[in-house]
């Protein structure tokens, strides 16, 4: 009984925060229809800046600051305030250009805001923990509860506000005039707009309650596990995200229930199931995977938000930017699509131009670099297959990858070298006939993960591949006996052909661009025949598709299939060429890269994941040599996000977009079309 | 006017569809023949777009069944309803966005194709030779409905409307359908536009494939269809042919609202 109550008691106190934070998602959910994955990062800020506002002195960006040295209660209500105000600038410079743009836009923005800020306050704090100053109530003695539950003073202080900012926000919404147009402009906008609401000051003063919650669950959290760090909000925002569907996003006491069932099913879960408190991160996206499957509108929500978005995620050309910009895209786009049309003349002539860098480019340096922008070039292009052509978000693509790289590592190193002493060098073939056999697992694994997905769309769809990725990543990391867990995989041998070993940086190269030749060309055959126009149909309008005769359900998990096999096909390679691999290569980070690399190059397009990953890789080695970059490194992550802000406001559909892919075979209509 | 042959191509007994407690289809008996311009017609709101998604699969019916070309269909997926042979266009045009005229028609002969991965991979003739048949038949339809070859390469949502109601006939045309429900092809148009998708419809049965049409032009339905169903509030009115139903006292009433 004790053991339990002290457990409920934990779980109260986590779930009082995650639901604080869900409320915020809900919030501008339910007014906008937008995940705005920055709630995490104003998460860690009120966090930060309340135990700023609480100490003497404050070292920021190296330089101590004095600090006022307020008490928790004027610090916090300082920090919310501050943080309230940051989320409605980020509303107004990075989301309100987007309003009527497609889905993925501010979806991809809110993740690019939540980049800069993460970096921006690793910038200013620095990478380590900030201890959080203690509180004099942390001091007083616990109360007990029933002769048997220990809870402090703090405890049932984060309890009791947390159930007051509810409530009061809930006679907020009901009551104030404010309140009335929220929910009329998250019933319709247009409509509201219409009657005369200002809609961009609700939504405005939606992003201000809801960062002030955040703010609030943060420096709560803070408070209670007494530290500040740049990284703290990544995982509890994911978790108050999934609290909010749980609930049924949209709905305030839906994201309150959501909340308090997750912090009461990880903290007893932890308590009790074995190695529970491995598994405990787990738990929250099997859970939420499990109830997206029986019922994707979650436990208090409204069905019709699972609607489908018609058309391309990213759409087209902006209406912003200054003439001689638009010119300028105009012209550049005019010369793409002038090459696009060339077909396999301009992919030929691409080549040559890899071949000939790849043979000259002298510095061993440059030639890794290159390497990495050919893999992670292939990647984007099996994550564009599901992404770009099928429209379908996938933010679970890394999984597929990770069964790649660890299926060629598991077989190398921890079966034939560990268990039956093979020497790697003598099974040199065993890497090829790995090529093809993780790509099969891996498209199994994708078929599989895919099907409980088929009925959810749009922002349903994104959370709950990004809640299978992060099961593959909690899997990767606890299941030692198959993964090596965190520590890795040390020691997979660097591609061999023959007997010739093909480790040099230049044999490397060559060989991932063969790979990339491979998967390219792989890919267009199946975009160019009726396989990608049921791909573009079912993007572009499911319920057409369908009554043209597409089984639309099965051609999703071919898509799926075809990007899961490029996953595990690339992550074999990538094993044993970085010939270290470990869960942390596979984090929800990279999938969001490799998103944003395909949004960048332009989805749908076949140069397009490349363009991305060449502008990515060869502007953060160029960043580094900006010195403010060089003395804060994680600055480059901030001017990339601060990139793809701007990009998504000028330039939404990418730069290649315009490399136009035909959907019909080539050669197959040569003389028709006379 | 040709005689509805014994066996009509598609038969639904009692459909009644019912949205939460709106009853907006109510056990309508309709019999499209083999060969047929069946027109099916009632004021807004009696339920036509309701029937024609029942009759396409779109929406399942609470009650009723469908009997296509002597097997029941009732309760299949909407793409197997295409591959049986309805093939549909819609009320508001739903071309695919960033496609041109020609993926467009192609992607409504999805069926037609059968290359599995491999074989478009490695380019295989059968696949080759597939393709190249359906981008011949696409530019045969294009010309059929009235478009150039020019067209072909256009993005169709570009189109002026007229015309793009002629690429959604050839798209529902190259899945070679039994039965082409077209659901108002003439609103918005002019005169001239109406009588050549009248003659494009005729053509059209006279290649077998029967047709049914909702339309509110009273002049043109008269003249196009042979058999007439009239729906009022969801229910049955008349059924019949033309000159029968348009003359029926009740139908009247119906369009010119005269009280019953």
């Amino acid at each position: 009984m004790d053991y339990f109550g002290q457990l409920l008691a934990n779980g109260l106190v986590l779930g009082a925060i995650y639901a604080l934070t869900a409320v915020a998602f809900t919030l501008v959910y339910g007014v906008v229809r937008l995940v705005n994955f920055a709630f995490g990062e104003l998460f860690m800020l009120g966090a930060f800046l309340t135990a700023s506002l609480m100490l003497p002195e404050v070292r920021l960006i190296g330089v101590a600051v004095p600090m006022p040295g307020f008490s928790l209660p004027v610090a916090a209500a300082g920090a919310i305030a501050l943080t309230a105000l940051l989320g409605v600038l980020v509303d107004r410079i990075a989301y309100r250009p987007l309003r009527n743009a497609p889905r993925l836009a501010p979806l991809i923005t809110s993740i690019a805001v939540s980049v800069v800020l993460q970096s921006l306050a690793q910038t200013i704090w620095g990478a380590e923990e900030l201890r959080f100053p203690e509180f004099h109530l942390a001091t007083l003695p616990p109360v007990v509860l029933f002769d048997s539950i220990y809870l402090s003073v703090m405890d049932l202080v984060v309890m009791a506000t947390a159930l007051a900012a509810m409530l009061g926000l809930s006679a907020f919404i009901a009551r104030s005039s404010l309140g009335r147009a929220m929910r009329a402009s998250a019933e319709d906008q247009m409509a509201a707009t219409l009657v005369g609401i200002p809609v961009n000051r609700v939504v405005a003063a939606a992003f201000a309650i809801g960062s002030g919650f955040a703010a609030l669950a943060g420096l709560l959290y803070a408070q209670t596990y007494g530290f500040a760090h740049s990284g703290m909000g990544f995982l509890p925002g994911l978790k108050a995200l999934t609290a909010a569907v749980l609930g049924g996003i949209g709905s305030i006491p839906g994201a309150a229930l959501g909340g308090l069932i997750l912090g009461l099913v990880e903290a007893l879960g932890a308590g009790y199931l074995p190695n529970g408190t491995a598994w405990k991160d787990a738990i929250s996206f099997v859970l939420l995977v499990g109830l997206l499957y029986l019922r994707p509108q979650g436990l208090l929500g409204k069905p019709e938000l699972n609607s489908a978005g018609r058309g391309s995620l990213l759409g087209g050309a902006s209406d912003f930017g200054a003439v001689w910009l638009r010119a300028a895209f105009a012209t550049f786009d005019g010369w793409l699509a002038r090459a696009a049309a060339g077909g396999p003349r301009a992919a030929l002539a691409l080549l040559a131009f890899a071949l000939l860098l790849g043979a000259l480019v002298p510095s061993d340096y440059w030639l890794r670099i290159l390497t990495m922008v050919v893999v992670y070039g292939m990647l984007a292009s099996g994550l564009n297959v599901i992404v770009g052509f099928a429209g379908l978000l996938d933010l679970g693509f890394v999984a597929f990858w990770a069964v790649g790289s660890y299926l060629t590592s598991i077989l190398f190193v921890l079966l034939l070298k560990d268990q039956f002493g093979v020497a790697p060098a003598d099974i040199w073939w065993l890497l090829y006939l790995n090529l093809p056999l993780a790509g099969l697992v891996a498209a199994g694994f994708a078929v599989i993960l895919g099907t409980p997905t088929l009925r959810l769309r749009g922002d349903y769809l994104a959370i709950m591949t990004l809640g299978f990725g992060e099961i593959v990543r909690v899997v990767a990391i606890n299941w030692m006996d198959l993964t090596n867990g965190p520590m890795g995989i040390r020691g997979i041998p660097a591609p061999n052909l023959f007997g010739i070993a093909l480790g040099s940086p230049r044999a490397q190269f060559f060989f991932a661009l063969a790979l990339a030749v491979l998967v390219v060309f792989a890919i267009a055959r199946l975009v160019r025949s009726y396989v990608g126009r049921a791909w573009v149909a079912i993007r572009e309008d499911e319920e057409a598709a369908e009554a043209m005769g597409v089984p639309t359900a099965r051609y999703k998990l071919y898509a799926y299939a075809a990007s899961g096999f490029v996953g595990g096909f690339v992550g074999v390679f990538y094993a044993h060429s970085q010939q270290y691999i470990s869960p942390l290569n596979f984090s929800l980070f990279e999938n969001i890269l490799l998103l944003m690399l395909v949004v960048l190059g332009g989805l749908g397009t076949f140069v397009g994941p490349f363009v991305g990953a060449l502008i990515w890789i060869v502007f953060l080695q160029l960043a580094l040599d900006l010195p403010f970059v060089q003395a804060y490194p994680e600055t480059r992550f901030a001017l990339l996000g601060v990139v793809l802000v701007v990009l998504m406001v000028f330039r939404p559909q990418g730069l290649a977009a315009s490399a136009r892919v035909a959907l019909t075979m080539s050669g197959a209509r040569s003389k028709e079309a006379a | 006017m040709r005689a509805p042959s014994p066996t009509p191509l598609l038969e639904a007994r009692a459909i009644t569809v019912r949205f939460g407690g709106l009853e907006a289809v109510g056990g309508l008996d309709m019999a499209i023949g083999r060969n047929a311009i069946h027109g099916l017609i009632g004021p807004n709101g009696a339920g036509k777009t309701t029937v024609l998604n029942v009759l396409t699969g779109f929406i399942r019916p609470s009650e009723g069944e469908l009997v296509f070309d002597g097997e029941a269909i009732g309760g299949l997926g909407v793409n197997r309803f295409a591959r049986r042979g309805l093939a549909r266009t819609f009320q508001n045009i739903r071309l695919f966005g960033a496609m041109t005229v020609l993926e467009s028609v192609l992607v409504g002969a999805h069926q037609r194709f059968s290359a599995n991965a491999l074989s478009l991979v490695f380019g295989r003739r059968a696949a080759r030779e597939a393709e190249r048949a359906m981008i011949v038949r696409a530019y045969e339809l294009l010309d059929f409905v009235g478009l150039g070859a020019e067209v072909a390469d256009r993005v169709a949502t570009t189109l002026s409307y007229g015309h793009q109601r002629r690429v959604e006939i050839a798209r529902a045309l190259i899945s070679a359908p039994k039965l082409l429900l077209l659901d108002e092809p003439l609103a918005g148009m002019n005169a001239v536009e109406k009588s050549e998708i009248a003659d494009l419809v005729r053509q059209v049965r006279a290649q077998g494939i029967a047709v049914l049409l909702i339309e509110h032009d009273m002049q043109i339905v008269r003249r196009l269809c042979d058999h007439l169903t009239v729906l009022d509030y969801g229910r049955r009115l008349a059924d019949g042919p033309p000159d029968e139903v348009l003359a029926d006292p009740a139908v009247q009433a119906a369009y010119l609202g005269r009280a019953r």
